[in-house]
């Protein structure tokens, strides 16, 4: 393989990456959202709904009754996993900026936390009032 | 022909061991609450085929590595005599099987590898991708091991998995090893339970 090929290769990898990772956290909230208004026409993102959604007992896993269980109540300071004792790094995006910016990641988290703290998968519009919230709790 | 013992104590155990293991890493894999769990179960899987490496030098004659070292051609002309209904029968590892032995092994040390380095927040979302694939293709390679004992035990007329359960085939008296090495069934045990530790310090 000569330099040119390995080149041209290395730009196609770059080229599809930034395409994956092109999500802000305002795009998902868009996505998301349109998802939501299929099912309930003219919804629209709430942070207030967010915010409950994030600090609500769920009463489905003992040892992680809610979000803040895990992620802390203050979203701009590292989480503590309960079970592990492991570090969690901030889920707001402000110190942060690694957070909501892919996709993939964002859902794979989304379905592996609802799962066990909701006790289902988290539905369209829990996502989109979710991320409001925390790009709205940054901004105030 | 007579009932003769093939798989000695530690090998049986390891495996059922090793099953047990492999399988509590598959429940608890995609749970947080669980996390601890899936990391201790992960361990021992390491420690079981840490075992196994070293009966596979030390072990008894079926147990050992260099029994079942087989050339690809030797699969394609067993895998050739199985299509045509005439398969070449092995006591120990056919050679189909000893691929697949071989390759669950490393899978099974390259998945606990990467799964170590996830949990030490090495690697970042690469190495995350890369544990779900190993662990995946490892599942995959346990299927195509049990459709092979499946196909072998028909092919064969022999209860494959009651052999790994209580070591016997049938074979000549010579081809029997001669003793289950039940004293060494401590060291697969062992080593599933002092690995499941290494979940606290870590």
């Amino acid at each position: 393989m000569n330099t040119k090929k390995i080149c041209m290769a290395l730009l196609f990898m770059a080229g599809t990456s930034s395409v994956f990772a092109a999500d802000t956290p305002a795009s998902l909230v868009t996505s998301y959202a349109a998802e939501a208004a299929k099912e309930t026409p003219g919804f629209t993102p709430s942070a207030t709904r967010g915010n409950n959604f994030f600090t609500r007992e769920w009463g489905v896993s003992h040892k992680m009754p809610n979000c803040t269980a895990c992620h802390g109540k203050d979203l701009t300071a590292d989480g503590k996993h309960v079970i592990t004792d492991k570090r969690i790094a901030p889920v707001s995006p402000a110190v942060n900026p690694e957070r909501f910016t892919n996709y993939k990641k964002v859902e794979k988290w989304f379905k592996r936390n609802c799962t066990e703290v909701i006790g289902r998968e988290c539905t369209a519009a829990e996502k989109a009032d979710f991320i409001q919230f925390i790009i709205q709790e940054v901004k105030s | 022909m007579k009932r003769i013992l093939v798989w000695d104590i530690p090998t049986r155990i390891g495996h059922w061991l090793l099953v047990t293991a492999f399988i509590l890493t598959f429940i608890t894999g995609d749970s947080e609450v669980q996390r601890l769990r899936h990391v201790a179960a992960g361990y021992s899987v390491a420690g079981i085929l840490v075992f196994r490496v070293f009966w596979g030098i030390a072990g008894t004659r079926y147990a050992r590595f260099a029994s079942f070292m087989f050339s690809p051609r030797e699969v394609v002309a067993y895998l050739g005599g199985l299509l045509k209904g005439k398969p070449s029968h092995w006591l120990g590892h056919n050679p189909a099987g000893s691929y697949a032995i071989f390759t669950l092994i490393l899978l099974g040390f390259a998945t606990v590898a990467s799964g170590i380095a996830d949990y030490a927040e090495v690697g970042g979302e690469w190495m995350e991708t890369a544990h779900d694939v190993l662990s995946y293709t490892m599942l995959g390679m346990v299927i195509f091991h049990v459709l092979g004992v499946i196909v072998g035990s028909l092919a064969h007329h022999e209860n494959l998995v009651r052999s790994m359960f209580n070591g016997y085939k049938q074979g000549e008296s010579e081809e029997a090893i001669e003793s289950g090495k039940a004293f060494w069934a401590i060291a697969p045990l062992a080593l599933a339970i002092l690995a499941s530790l290494l979940v606290f310090i870590t």
